[in-house]
């Protein structure tokens, strides 16, 4: 039994060993088949990675938002948030943890004896573990500073590091609108353009920010949900509560369809409530609207977002790897082409090793290793390829990703095309019957 | 009980509509020791013949043994095993491959048997050393001479100890004073190593290194010439 197995592997060895002699026998052909493969693996890897890389931008971009946020944003002029809806949410929906109301605006700056407008925004003490952010230096502004409305303020991390050139600025003082502010912490980086560019911002409390703006409501509220799974529970009963707050739909809680001042756009409400109530978690973020018109206000749970930019990036990488791929079918029929040129040129061959004593399994070894050769050896010169053209574009300013999937996928489409389109040449030239082989010379 | 026994052989062809018949009803034994050379204008199935023979072709009817075991219901990978154990082609156009050294092509017939590889090396020289070419182990063919080439195709011919060598032309391709040379060497391989050799050739003083000339006609056996030294005797068959 050993004995068997051991002439079997020395049998193996050896249509191995011709496989390489009949690559190396025509040089020039064999390399512009690999040519051919690498050529098509490179282009899977390459087009795949530059997918990939623009997945994880976008990913990454909405991953910077804070883990399972919640906004609630008025679309709207005529729909405000009084700051203290805020608190309010949080005691009436359950799952919501925290909640801070947000003024967005603009101040004039000076800072020793520079002056410019910087963007402000105006938070409570809950904004940094709503929007995952790491204090760096000091700490963030407290309940008591939001409540007393005091001249504090956190500066982003670009901005703490252009005022002081990397020394801390704790302790000293802005001047926002002519106000003095003290600087009380410094928030961590997120990177730039991430987290709606936090890095440059002043973070001020909201109370203080509404005197800048000079408005007493929010136009934003953030908050956080206790888990991802909580978090689409949360945007389910906030849609509840607007709509019946903004006087869209009063029969919220039961799917049912009944008359309700507001005529027609209710229709389209209750389908929507149904879907709501049917589908809690459903995987489209909820979003109270008039048919027909603006929506007044969107509740959008980020975790949802990064999900859908995944899933539509997901299916660009896929689309351009498909286009790649065929590239990758054109370079395996090309080894196809030359294995059936080389199995006809080798018909004396094949009758001597027939006439010696080789089985059909030993030439259809040989001729499938072959085929493998090419293959292997393209796919890894094009994954080499297209790993040092993904550098290239990177140089250029397109986000790229090595993905190991790509990888793996364009060798397993090279490998798979070496071993489909090295079957039927192997097949033929294991067939030919021996007198045939050695007749034709 | 003869090494080779055919009895019965017929082998046909169909080409389009015609049926041609290569070999009608051949009726051979060959013993063990034998020396036999097979004659005949071309076209008289001397060549189909050697392929049965060979086990490289199949009879249409008739049955064949070799040493004992039925040939004509083989399978293909059956028949392998045979070739490599029991025969040894020698060809008339050598038809060494290329791209090995003169002893990776005599090792050939061994690596289709499993043998490994200082086994193989032991016995791949010897039978090179044997025809005279124990020098010329890591030429290839295309640095060898057309006598060379066959002593080289001899070794790997002889290399796996079969029961028959089998030799197709095996001068043709060669100037007299090399053919005499190979000729040479198949007379002492059958005279002191007791080897069965059935050659085919075309060529009477070739022909005559056997002990029993067939002659072949229109697929059929015309006659048996018995080689006596310097007598030949004639044995008509019908």
């Amino acid at each position: 039994m050993t004995k068997r197995l051991y002439s079997l592997l020395i049998r193996f060895w050896f249509a191995a060993k011709m496989a390489g002699h009949g690559i190396l026998a025509n040089p020039l052909r064999s390399a512009l088949t690999i040519l051919g493969v690498a050529i098509g693996v490179t282009s899977v890897v390459s087009l795949m990675g530059i997918g990939e890389g623009a997945r994880q931008a976008v990913v990454e971009q909405f991953e910077s938002f804070g883990t399972n946020v919640i906004a609630i944003k008025a679309q709207d002029a005529s729909v405000e948030f009084k700051p203290e809806e805020a608190e309010e949410l949080v005691e009436r929906v359950e799952g919501l943890e925290m909640a801070t109301p947000v003024v967005n605006t603009k101040a004039v700056m000076r800072w020793r004896r520079a002056r410019g407008y910087v963007n402000v925004i105006g938070v409570n003490s809950q904004f940094p573990q709503i929007r995952d952010h790491d204090v760096i230096a000091g700490h963030f502004f407290t309940r008591w500073h939001v409540m007393q409305r005091s001249p504090v303020a956190v500066l982003g991390y670009n901005m703490a590091v252009g005022l002081m050139g990397g020394r801390s600025p704790v302790g000293q003082t802005i001047s926002l609108n002519g106000e003095t502010y003290r600087i009380v912490g410094v928030l961590a980086a997120k990177g730039s353009g991430k987290a709606e560019g936090i890095d440059d911002k002043v973070v001020i409390p909201y109370t203080t920010a509404q005197k800048i703006a000079e408005k007493r409501t929010v136009e934003e509220i953030w908050g956080k949900a206790a888990s991802s799974k909580e978090a689409d529970l949360v945007v389910v009963q906030l849609g509840r509560i607007y709509k019946r707050k903004l006087g869209l739909d009063q029969s919220a809680p039961t799917p049912v369809t009944t008359e309700v001042e507001g005529g027609p756009p209710e229709a389209m409400m209750k389908a929507g409530m149904v879907k709501t109530v049917m589908k809690p978690g459903g995987d489209r973020p909820k979003k109270p609207s008039i048919p027909g018109g603006e929506d007044l206000i969107t509740i959008t749970n980020l975790n949802q977002l990064v999900k859908e930019a995944d899933k539509a990036n997901r299916v660009m990488t896929l689309l351009l790897g498909g286009i790649a791929a065929v590239s990758l079918l054109v370079g395996g029929l090309g080894i196809m082409n030359i294995m059936l040129v080389a199995v006809t040129e080798r018909t004396e061959e094949i009758g001597v090793r027939r006439a010696l004593g080789a089985k059909q399994a030993d030439l259809l070894i040989q001729f499938l290793l072959e085929a493998l050769y090419v293959s292997g050896i393209g796919a890894v010169a094009g994954i080499v390829a297209g790993i040092w053209g993904l550098n290239v574009f990177e140089r250029y300013g397109f986000e790229t990703a090595v993905s190991f999937q790509a990888v793996k996928t364009a060798a397993v489409i090279a490998i798979g095309c070496g071993l489909l389109f090295g079957v039927y040449p192997a097949v033929s030239a294991s067939s030919v019957p021996p007198v045939e082989a050695l007749r034709r010379q | 009980m003869a090494l080779l026994e055919l009895k019965g052989i017929a082998r046909s062809y169909k080409t389009g509509q015609i049926k041609v018949d290569a070999l009608k009803g051949i009726d051979i034994s060959i013993e063990e020791g034998d020396f036999i050379s097979i004659m005949g204008p071309s076209g008289s199935g001397k060549s189909t013949l050697l392929n049965i023979i060979g086990c490289l072709d199949k009879p249409t009817s008739g049955t064949y043994e070799i040493a004992g075991r039925r040939v004509e219901k083989m399978t293909d990978g059956q028949l392998a095993d045979i070739r490599n154990r029991l025969i040894g082609f020698v060809f008339q156009s050598f038809h060494l491959l290329p791209d090995l050294d003169a002893q990776a092509n005599v090792e050939l017939p061994l690596i289709y048997r499993g043998i490994s590889g200082r086994e193989r090396r032991k016995r791949a020289i010897a039978a090179l050393e044997s025809v005279g070419l124990g020098d010329r182990l890591h030429h290839l063919p295309s640095q060898l001479s057309g006598g060379e080439q066959q002593r080289v195709a001899i070794a790997r011919a002889i290399v796996g100890d079969p029961a028959v060598i089998l030799a197709d032309e095996p001068t043709g391709a060669l100037d007299s004073r090399s053919g005499e040379n190979i000729m040479s060497i198949f007379r002492d391989l059958n005279h002191n190593q007791g080897k069965t050799i059935v050659q085919v050739t075309h060529e009477k003083s070739v022909a005559r290194y056997g002990h029993k000339i067939f002659h072949l006609l229109d697929g059929e056996i015309e006659r048996i010439e018995v080689v006596n030294d310097s007598i030949s005797q004639e044995v008509r068959v019908k």
